[in-house]
């Protein structure tokens, strides 16, 4: 039994991403969206290439609706929660809403690039860099995420 | 829950032949392999050779310096600040690597861009400053370009090396997408979708929101290329066996190219 599993998805196929470090021994699911795939008429070379990144994660690999599976795979695991990395996908933000129909969700975030809170102008690329761009020149400090 | 998938291969055609036999509708439509290999070991590869002097120098031209992290980038194999804190590492002077963090930053604003808009990066985000309504433009991509047959050698190597590796040098994107909407007068949708379907690196933010700058409904006027310039940043190599040199649609005044693509504009001042 355990309280917390992992949901690896897409967006986030670091072996040191922020859901997996922060559960190391939590059991992890990836799910493979069917209709997605179909709807995007993803091709074999990018399938390939997002399946040799999940050989070098420790993950269960299914296919499927994925909040259906991961609700499956954590009812397995007896868990109650599941932890995720963030994503700006309105897919993500979807497929979170329904996890949080039946179990605790929390979604971590990877270190920024900007630091977050800043406000940015989104307007033009030139606007948002003004502001951006002498922040992303400094390096990450060592205590962040 | 359902069956879990295969986990253990021999090698990379066991990989490969298995993920055939699985998705049997991807494999049918295309069935290339990328030499791109996925996973954080090649991406680390790449990004101990990172080189931000010479990218600066050299990341126009299609042999350049060019890091070939995007595919990694786009599925969070390594972070924007990873590569950004190499980059810095491996420089004397954090100015050095002032444009490679700034091409990292055109992601970070897509994504953020993304975020707002969710869906409707699949909407024109303002009107289109090419002279010609929307409605002027073909819905769907054309047969030629698809499948790289129209004559002109360069914008078939780059259908070709899209379809056959998932991997094109940002140029080479440019000048296809601008050949797509502005030569051939075809909805940026419909380049945006192909493009998603084979790019390792597709992102929907990244991508969408880079053809709505070349169509110019997200930048204030719209990009376009001329023969100079693509002979120029690819070696000449594709013009050399052009069959299609003597009739290039790209070649000539650039002013007088201008005219020809967007009519309605007024002429552009010479420079």
């Amino acid at each position: 039994m355990t309280s917390t599993i992992v949901w690896v998805h897409g967006d986030c196929l670091a072996p040191d991403g922020p859901a997996l470090r922060a559960y190391p021994d939590a059991p992890a699911v990836f799910v493979w969206d069917d209709a997605l795939l179909q709807r995007r008429r993803l091709s074999l070379k990018r399938i390939v290439f997002i399946y040799e990144c999940l050989l070098e994660l420790p993950v269960t690999i299914v296919r499927g609706n994925v909040a259906a599976e991961v609700t499956a795979f954590a009812a397995a695991h007896g868990a109650r929660r599941v932890a995720t990395s963030d994503s700006v996908s309105p897919g993500f933000a979807a497929i979170r809403r329904r996890l949080a129909a039946a179990l605790t969700v929390e979604v971590l975030a990877a270190a920024p690039f900007v630091p977050p809170d800043v406000p940015l102008d989104l307007r033009r690329f030139s606007r948002y860099w003004q502001r951006a761009g002498p922040l992303a020149l400094q390096p990450t400090p060592p205590d962040a995420p | 829950m359902s069956t879990p998938m295969r986990r253990s291969f021999a090698d990379r055609d066991d990989l490969v032949a298995y993920l055939r036999e699985q998705f049997p509708a991807a494999a049918a439509r295309d069935a290339a392999v990328s030499p791109i290999r996925g996973g954080q070991r090649a991406a680390r590869e790449r990004l101990a050779r990172l080189n931000p002097v010479r990218y600066a120098a050299t990341r126009n031209a299609l042999d350049g310096a060019v890091t070939g992290l995007s595919p990694y980038l786009r599925h969070g194999v390594i972070g924007l600040a990873d590569v950004r804190d190499a980059a810095l590492a491996a420089v004397r002077r954090a100015a050095d690597a002032g444009k490679l963090v700034n091409e990292l930053g055109w992601r970070d604003y897509w994504q953020r861009v993304y975020r707002q808009l969710g869906r409707g990066i699949w909407r024109d985000r303002e009107p289109l400053k090419t002279g010609w309504p929307a409605s002027a433009y073909a819905v769907a991509l054309p047969d030629d370009v698809a499948q790289g047959t129209t004559g002109l050698a360069c914008m078939d190597a780059f259908s070709q090396q899209l379809r056959d590796t998932g991997y094109l040098h940002n140029h080479a994107r440019l000048w296809l997408a601008a050949y797509l909407v502005h030569w051939r007068r075809v909805r940026w949708q419909a380049g945006a979708r192909w493009f998603l379907e084979h790019l390792l690196d597709g992102d929907p933010a990244s991508n969408n929101l880079s053809w709505q700058w070349v169509a110019s409904s997200f930048s204030s006027k719209p990009y376009w290329f001329d023969r100079e310039n693509l002979e120029r940043l690819s070696g000449g190599r594709f013009c050399r066996s052009c069959a299609r040199a003597n009739e290039c649609p790209f070649a000539g005044d650039r002013a007088r190219l201008a005219q020809r693509l967007f009519p309605q504009l007024p002429p552009e001042v010479p420079r």
